[in-house]
């Protein structure tokens, strides 16, 4: 009588009956009464109701199921009922994992997801996305305790690259001048040392890619300048080389001098033309899962020698010219170290890079500066501390050696401090009761990583511990766990939202009152003080990171105004404020935000940076340039950058602010718009929507005041 | 005084940060210009020297100098006279804008219609100028890559070179 009926996605199929005897069969069983009598005897009754109630009609499975359970208790099997009931709720959140899953993929089948403001749109990223959707899902429901699981999902804290849990670690800042000067192989073969700048670059950009491969965050180079050095002064001799031997096939000569200052012409082409394959090989290799460029930084800077000083001036040269089309050039992420007597005064032997970094920056947002005599870098003057990518710093080592290279971050996890704030409504002791909990959750949570990252195999990272890249890797074989390496790792407690949270607990933030200044310290250096305790206690490598707010802009924010609904300066914008910044759309002097930040950076030893925005590249006034980096450094920050609108015409290369939708030079409307995003460049249609409307409010910390 | 806007810190007018003051009142009027709200000569807001310079102490750190703009700032030269005696005592450089050419204010070359204007202070605040930037700004000429200025007519005055030597001496920008 009944001949088709509608499944759950609205597609209609065939009507068997028996499919209704199998599940109260199943639901009679689940209770200890195997009757299959009995349950053909219930179908009937169904069947009965369903021609009452449908006679004619279409009826869906989930209708044909609220009957079943009807005519289950209404014949006094109340016990089969719940059964039946439970055993039917199992399978709709089974579905629903299912669907949620499936969900998120078809999302990105639609767009690739704009998380992550590298990646591009590629089959390959695609691919890459629904991967890394499964994968999280699977740690989430799989792997992770459950408390951890909940505290993430619910948005109390973020545990990153969740979808690399169990697999790899972040970053590292990779020993180039060993890899360069013993060769390496990659799996396909032996490649020796370079004997000229050229090789020596090309590979460089091969290890950057190789090891991005077997981990998920940033690949650096430390000692980029000083690495590359030797090669520069190997082309030298390759170069005299040619040259004289040219002399004697042509029958000519030439004096001493005239020779060495060709080769010196002949050696600084080379070099510059190393480093522009260099910036080009890392913004074209998608080699990051086969969909993103490597995350890669460099630092420089100090090297005195004059090939050192060669590769510094001919790198930002290049990186100064940009791409084919004069296009920013989106990676590396260029780091310029600063310190006194080598390159922050005039007279000192490098103060020209300096003065070039800054022209640099005007044009292309980089170089970054780092300040190795911040109160805190101060004492690894001689090792010099590196950053990594957008913030990341790792030097102090509890179990070893306090060394930039062959060390990085194992994983972070970061606090949603202004939940914490709206949930103490005020109330002190509450927050800093609530603040001890998620901290010790995150220790637990970083730890349980730990344990999993540990028991991974050398063999597991053919590049990163097959090469024995990382610190004390030296003597593991290839079957042995990786725990005596990683050791020398970081365990990084992040934090989001430190404005938001000082608003919810005093109705200010800290570029708003002192007072909210006061308890802003207070608050960070508290989390400092639990990562020191946590350090000593279990002998690993605990952090305080100022996160880079990148995948989480929005998520939190979202979670709390659905939660706790739209509260004025904290859950009215679509994102939280980075770590411990002054709100982007709060108008302050840019020496007021650098005196309020800077008071941070030293708590944060896992990593900091701090921006000033203006509204345009200061090119034409490197003097004051000049003076905000000077008034970083007063300030004690560790690492800092300047912020413009930098917009390329595509068409002609005019480079400055476009604020309309053409060209002022040549009318295009083929405009590329690029914007720092996580101390990472982009360009602004590769932005995801919190980012997008945080860059739209960014104030510019210059401003016409009545 | 009337002015227009303080500025505390700027990039743009003139070389390191510096401490703006925009003054109210314009009688030069150029086509295309990016303050026309600066040009109602009773628009603005009333300060005295000594407010002005109150403001000015509480932004002293990590400024290079202040720089005058506007509106036409030589319509209020013996009060800016005042306030760039004091700030040069503070180790800061001058930058002065103005509509007039250097050539005008120096030699009486006006053509305002002289009631309207008080010429008080005109050359005083002249010498107290490290870098007047003159003339009007032309559209025509205008070149976005020009230092500080917005069309090529303008000209970084080296006050005190052009002073010592009487001609005018443009500064090295």
């Amino acid at each position: 009588m009944f001949t088709t009926i509608i499944k759950r996605d609205g597609r209609t199929q065939d009507f068997h009956e028996s499919k209704i005897t199998d599940a109260v069969y199943k639901g009679l069983l689940a209770v200890g009464e195997a009757d299959r009598q009995l349950a053909m005897e219930l179908t009937l009754e169904v069947m009965k109701k369903i021609k009452s109630e449908y006679s004619g009609d279409y009826f869906s499975v989930e209708n044909v199921q609220d009957i079943v359970e009807t005519v289950l208790i209404e014949h006094g099997h109340a016990k089969v009922a719940k059964a039946y009931i439970l055993y039917r709720e199992n399978r709709s959140r089974l579905r629903e994992a299912r669907s949620t899953l499936m969900d998120a993929v078809s999302e990105i089948l639609k767009e690739t997801n704009r998380d992550n403001a590298n990646v591009g749109n590629s089959p390959s990223a695609k691919v890459l996305q629904i991967s890394e959707v499964a994968s999280k899902n699977f740690y989430l429901k799989r792997m992770l305790p459950e408390n951890e699981a909940e505290a993430h999902s619910n948005g109390d804290i973020y545990i990153h690259d969740l979808s690399w849990y169990g697999k790899t670690l972040t970053c590292l800042q990779i020993p180039l001048d060993k890899l360069l000067r013993e060769g390496f192989n990659n799996g396909h073969g032996y490649i020796r040392p370079p004997k000229g700048i050229k090789t020596a670059a090309a590979l460089a950009a091969i290890i950057l890619q190789s090891n991005q491969n077997d981990m998920h965050g940033g690949q650096s180079f430390a000692y980029f300048d000083r690495d590359m050095a030797v090669y520069v002064n190997e082309e030298k001799k390759r170069q005299e080389k040619i040259i004289r031997e040219g002399l004697k096939k042509l029958n000519l000569s030439a004096d001493d001098e005239k020779i060495s200052e060709l080769v010196c012409e002949r050696t600084k082409d080379e070099t510059y033309q190393a480093m522009e394959g260099f910036i080009y090989n890392l913004n074209t290799m998608h080699s990051r899962a086969g969909a993103q460029v490597p995350f890669s930084s460099i630092n420089l800077g100090t090297d005195t020698s004059e090939a050192g000083r060669m590769v510094t001036e001919c790198f930002l040269l290049a990186y100064e010219k940009g791409l084919g089309k004069g296009e920013t050039p989106l990676f590396p992420n260029v780091c310029f170290k600063l310190k006194d007597d080598v390159n922050f005064e005039e007279g000192d032997p490098n103060y020209d890079l300096f003065r070039l970094s800054m022209r640099v920056a005007c044009k292309r947002l980089f170089p970054n500066f780092s300040f190795q005599d911040s109160s805190f870098n101060k004492p690894y003057r001689d090792e010099e501390v590196a950053y990594m990518g957008c913030r990341t710093r790792v030097i102090a080592n509890c179990n070893g050696p306090s060394v930039t290279n062959e060390r990085g971050n194992l994983s972070f996890t970061t606090i949603n401090l202004p939940r914490l704030g709206i949930r103490a409504e005020r109330d002190l002791a509450k927050f800093w009761k609530s603040l001890d909990d998620v901290l010790e959750l995150c220790v637990t949570q970083l730890l349980t990583r730990f344990e999993v990252q540990k028991k991974l195999k050398v063999r597991d990272f053919p590049f990163l511990m097959g090469l024995k890249l990382y610190l004390d890797s030296e003597e593991l074989k290839p079957d042995d766990y990786i725990e005596k390496a990683i050791r020398h790792g970081t365990l990084s407690i992040g934090f989001i939202g430190l404005a938001e949270c000082l608003t919810a607990l005093t109705g200010e933030h800290h570029g708003q009152s002192a007072q909210a200044q006061a308890l802003g310290i207070s608050i960070i250096s508290h989390m400092r003080r639990r990562c020191d305790e946590a350090t000593a206690k279990y002998k690993l490598n605990f952090t305080l990171l100022a996160t880079p707010a990148e995948q989480l802009s929005g998520k939190f924010t979202k979670l709390d105004a659905e939660q706790f609904g739209i509260l004025p300066g904290i859950t009215d914008k679509a994102w939280y404020t980075n770590s411990f910044h002054v709100p982007v759309e709060y108008t302050i002097s840019a020496m007021d935000k650098i005196a309020i930040e800077g008071a941070y950076h030293k708590y944060c030893n896992a990593g900091h940076i701090s921006y000033v925005e203006l509204p345009s590249a200061p090119e034409n006034n490197l003097e004051a340039f000049e003076t905000l980096v000077r008034a970083m450094a007063d300030a004690d920050m560790g690492y800092a950058a300047v912020n413009f609108p930098v917009d390329i015409c595509c068409d002609c290369g005019f480079n400055g602010v476009i604020e309309k939708e053409f060209c002022p030079k040549c009318k295009s409307g083929n405009i590329s718009r690029v914007r720092r995003i996580t101390g990472y460049l982009s360009t602004l249609d590769r932005f995801n929507d919190s980012k997008l409307q945080e860059v739209q409010n960014r104030q510019v910390h210059y401003k016409f005041q009545k | 005084m009337r002015l227009a806007g303080i500025v505390p810190e700027s990039f743009i007018d003139g070389p390191g940060l510096r401490f703006v003051i925009f003054t109210q009142g314009c009688i030069h009027k150029c086509p295309y210009c990016h303050n026309t709200e600066t040009w109602d000569l009773n628009a603005g807001q009333e300060f005295t020297v000594k407010e002005v310079l109150r403001i000015i102490k509480t932004h002293k750190k990590n400024k290079q100098g202040i720089t005058f703009s506007g509106g036409e700032p030589f319509l209020h030269a013996a009060q800016l006279c005042e306030i760039a005696a004091s700030v040069r005592q503070m180790g800061w450089n001058v930058v002065t804008y103005t509509g007039f050419t250097y050539e005008q204010l120096m030699y009486g070359e006006t053509n305002f219609h002289p009631d309207k204007i008080d010429k008080t202070g005109m050359k005083e605040l002249i010498a107290l100028t490290d870098y007047l930037i003159d003339g009007k700004f032309v559209n025509e000429l205008k070149d976005l890559s020009l230092k500080f200025r917005g069309s090529s007519n303008q000209r970084i005055i080296d006050v005190a070179a052009s002073l010592a030597s009487n001609h005018v001496v443009n500064a090295d920008f």
